[in-house]
């Protein structure tokens, strides 16, 4: 009898790994999606992708808790045998940083048209879409409202001020872009006088964004969507689009960028998602949706909360100058953190 | 991934290491993941040994369903415990309104740094040292307990004979829980406090510094070394007298006037660590209607996070009983490496040991293994394996190895000796083995996350994904849910394993 069952639970456990194992079988349907973009603003664009078309999409999302770095490293390290179609990443850096090692593959989509060169490759490795705007949150209870990001240096806001960690996210984006607007000496200086003024550092854009609305701190730098979700809540604060002024650098604008993967399994699909993510539609649902992302197409429609493209003096970026910038400042940002 | 860190640009080179050792502040990190793992562990046994024993060896009222309630965070990811901990101090938080805001305030100060991290992880590792304690009283042979009673106190015979007699096995729980704390970054990474396994995590996400975040994490693997050799030490031929584990005979020892006043102090402790973390997950989760959505989004996740950790913890017991038989026997000359080579993968962090696996199977020819889920088993078992391997070195330390000599001497070859007298032995420890790997695999988010198939995803990687901005209460409605898939399940197992004890006695 104990032979008997000792059987049993032999076959389940070789049944279950066969199980296991004949998932790969579905390997040649269908089309594969790895996302940095947050997973509630991006999959139900992936399943009306998937109602519209018929194509099945298999996702890996990026987490949190990796600094939506996670799935580009795993691109990284799939490079000699890409499981990936498509990158969905949540900034055209991570873009760049594939084009560099060699992983993204050419391809210039039809729905591209229509969306402004500066936000795309022009080596079409990459394609901007769906923007957002680095913006100031503040609190409502701050009598001179900061106009300029400049204003994290300014006495009157010593110790009241928060910032995400500028080693991670869209926070190094922009430091990075202002090393290269300004030069490195005004930035360094950005950045000294910022420490002096003991600004403090928060784990992400999202808690340095919950520090202001909760009063604990006058403003900080976030993304749009962080600061329109914070509105949306009811709470007291305002959203600034700083640096608007005619000799002023303007705003940073962080674009959602797609990447077609070199050699993944399934090109013909993932040039199909990527013509379906580039679409003035999909821009239209990604501004109605909390994400509050600003379309690049001009014309589309997009709710109140959301500035058109057209309506913000934009920081003027080269994102592969970024992209090479932000390696060479690193250690530079690691000393500021304290690392 | 080791060859990797001792390379640079291709060529060999020791400077990920040379850098590692350069700055001042590799010292402050040793100091801060041991400070952490220390307090963490010497906590965990300070609380977790009472507790053990008041459930197991006492007439405490309710104790089993304190047993129940002190295991819940052990299930639950100490990343989510720690949002839970942050959301109830917030300025809108349970203990704002309880201690006003000004209180709510200072306490979230105290929890962002060491004392959080310990707070946080303490509440998840107690369950573990009090298992295991509960486990290991189980298995004293009750004679040695009775004739002592015949001329001692109570309290005399548990420190004259019950403790001494389990604590190879409390010191077994200790070293997990020092080396689950040292390995774990969610928490400090979330509570902002600076150890080993951030500084790996940091080089992989601002550098992509594959061989600087693998040289970041070997300070873990060679403490690890250190304390399991301190262990083994300490621990080498405790040999133990046995009686089959299984039989439900324990005397308890009646707590009479205590009975009240300990029952009111493990009521407080159970409110203060599991209870009040739980009602802020259930009052964040708010209405029924939030338990209804978050299973609709999550359904898929849910039902393959069983599938796979069952697999997984039933692969783990098996390899980690066949490893820990090697270590405890010596037989093979190579039972030194299956051991460190475990425990070396036990305290990597996870992302270390996902890219590693990254960088192993993915290839074409073993797509069958990396495109599939058998993926995530290969890295439960590369994780997880010296966790039923250790439980079973524990188990069989308590086993007379006169018995299987006994054995072997009337003529019984190996399989016979395993299957009617190594495995009814240890069949306990053994179950106990699955569901800690049962446990560990399904709330497993380091190596998941970095290597599950495309449209794939387990539960915690996808309540990690939806914490990316996803609504606070579906977030906790999707964490109760994982409390209850893996309670229930845990659960229906218990109470098997109860029938078929009552049906053996008749």
């Amino acid at each position: 009898m104990r032979k008997f069952w000792i059987a049993v639970a032999a076959a389940l456990v070789i049944a279950a790994m066969i199980g296991l194992a004949s998932c790969s079988s579905k390997r040649r349907e269908g089309v594969v999606v790895y996302v940095s973009e947050d997973q509630v603003f991006s999959e139900p664009i992936l399943r009306d992708f998937e109602r519209d078309t018929g194509i099945r999409v298999k996702p890996v999302f990026d987490t949190e808790e990796a600094k939506s770095t996670g799935v580009m490293n795993r691109l990284l390290a799939e490079k000699n045998n890409p499981q990936a179609d498509v990158y969905w990443a949540n900034e055209p850096i991570r873009a760049e940083v594939l084009k560099q090692e060699n992983v993204a593959a050419v391809y210039q989509s039809p729905s591209a048209e229509g969306i402004p060169a500066n936000f795309k490759d022009p080596q079409k490795y990459w394609t901007g879409f769906s923007a957002r705007a680095r913006v100031l949150l503040v609190n409502n209870s701050v009598a001179n409202k900061p106009k300029s990001i400049s204003a994290y240096g300014d006495p009157a806001f010593n110790g009241k001020t928060v910032i995400a960690n500028p080693l991670f996210g869209t926070t190094t984006t922009e430091i990075a872009a202002l090393f290269i607007v300004w030069g490195d000496e005004k930035a360094k200086t950005f950045l000294t006088e910022m420490k002096r003024n003991n600004v403090k550092t928060a784990t992400s854009n999202g808690e340095s964004a919950d520090f202001v609305a909760a009063g604990d701190s006058a403003f900080s730098l976030v993304d749009s969507d962080d600061a329109a979700n914070r509105i949306k809540q009811g709470k007291a604060v305002e959203m600034i689009y700083p640096d608007q002024g005619d000799n002023e650098v303007g705003c940073f604008i962080v674009p959602n960028a797609v990447v077609l993967i070199k050699s993944g399994p399934h090109p013909e699909a993932g040039k199909k998602l990527i013509d379906y993510l580039l679409s003035a539609e999909t821009e239209r649902k990604l501004a109605a949706s909390d994400a509050a992302q600003i379309p690049l197409h001009q014309g589309v429609e997009t709710p109140a909360i959301v500035r058109k493209i057209e309506k913000i003096k934009t920081m003027q970026s080269d994102y592969a100058a970024v992209a090479r910038k932000m390696r060479e400042i690193e250690p530079l940002l690691k000393q500021w953190v304290g690392l | 991934m080791f060859a990797r860190s001792l390379t640079v640009n291709g060529a060999f080179s020791l400077e990920n290491y040379q850098h590692l050792l350069a700055t001042g502040r590799s010292w402050q990190l040793l100091t801060n993941s041991l400070g952490l793992a220390l307090t963490t562990a010497v906590i965990c046994t300070i609380v977790g040994l009472p507790l053990g024993l008041l459930f197991a060896k006492t007439d405490l009222p309710l104790r089993r369903v304190f047993v129940l309630l002190f295991a819940l965070p052990l299930v639950i990811p100490p990343y989510i415990t720690a949002v839970s901990w942050a959301e109830m101090l917030a300025p809108h938080g349970l203990a704002s309104g309880f201690f006003g805001e000004a209180t709510a305030r200072k306490l979230s100060g105290l929890l962002f740094g060491l004392p959080g991290c310990v707070l946080v992880l303490t509440t998840t590792f107690v369950p573990a040292v009090m298992l295991a304690t509960m486990t290991f009283v189980r298995t004293i042979n009750p004679r040695l307990e009775e004739a002592a009673r015949l001329s001692a106190r109570p309290l005399r015979v548990l420190s004259g004979i019950t403790i001494p007699l389990i604590w190879p096995g409390v010191l077994l729980a200790t070293t997990l829980v020092f080396l689950l704390a040292l390995g774990e970054f969610g928490v400090p990474t979330f509570l902002r406090y600076s150890v080993f396994a951030v500084e790996s995590f940091t080089q992989f996400t601002v550098s992509y510094n594959f061989g600087a975040a693998t040289a970041a994490a070997v300070p873990l693997a060679l403490l690890t070394f250190v304390i399991l050799g301190i262990e083994w030490f300490v621990l080498r031929d405790k040999i133990q007298p046995l009686r089959p584990a299984g039989d439900d005979d324990a005397y308890l020892v009646p707590l009479r006037s205590y009975r009240v006043s300990l029952f009111v102090l493990v009521s407080i402790l159970c409110a203060l660590l599991v209870i009040t973390p739980l009602m802020s997950l259930l009052l964040q989760a708010g209405s029924m209607q939030s338990y209804v959505r978050a299973l609709h989004v999550v359904i898929d996740s849910l039902i393959r996070s069983l599938f796979i950790a069952a697999v997984g913890a039933t692969a783990l017991t098996v390899l980690g009983f066949f490893i820990g038989y090697l270590v405890h026997t010596r037989a093979l000359p190579i039972w030194r490496a299956a051991d460190a080579g475990t425990v070396l993968l036990f305290a990597l962090p996870g992302t270390v040991i996902g890219m590693g696996l990254i960088a192993f199977w993915n290839h074409a020819a073993t797509n069958l293994i990396y495109a599939t889920p058998l993926i995530i088993v290969f890295g439960y078992l590369a994780q997880y394996t010296a966790l039923t391997g250790r439980v079973t070195v524990g188990s069989l330390s308590l086993v007379p190895a006169s018995m299987e000599e006994a054995a072997a001497s009337a003529g019984a070859n190996w399989m016979r000796r395993l299957g009617l007298i190594v495995l009814p032995l240890i069949r306990n420890a053994l179950v106990v083995g699955w569901l800690i790997a049962y446990i560990f695999c399904l709330r497993d988010t380091g190596i998941t996350m970095l290597v599950y198939p495309p449209g794939y995803d387990t539960l915690p990687v996808r309540i990690f994904t939806l914490m990316a901005n996803g609504a606070p209460p579906l977030i906790a409605a999707t964490c109760v849910l994982m409390i209850a898939a893996t309670v229930l399940p845990l659960l229906g197992i218990a109470a098997l394993m109860r029938t078929q004890r009552r049906r053996s006695w008749r």
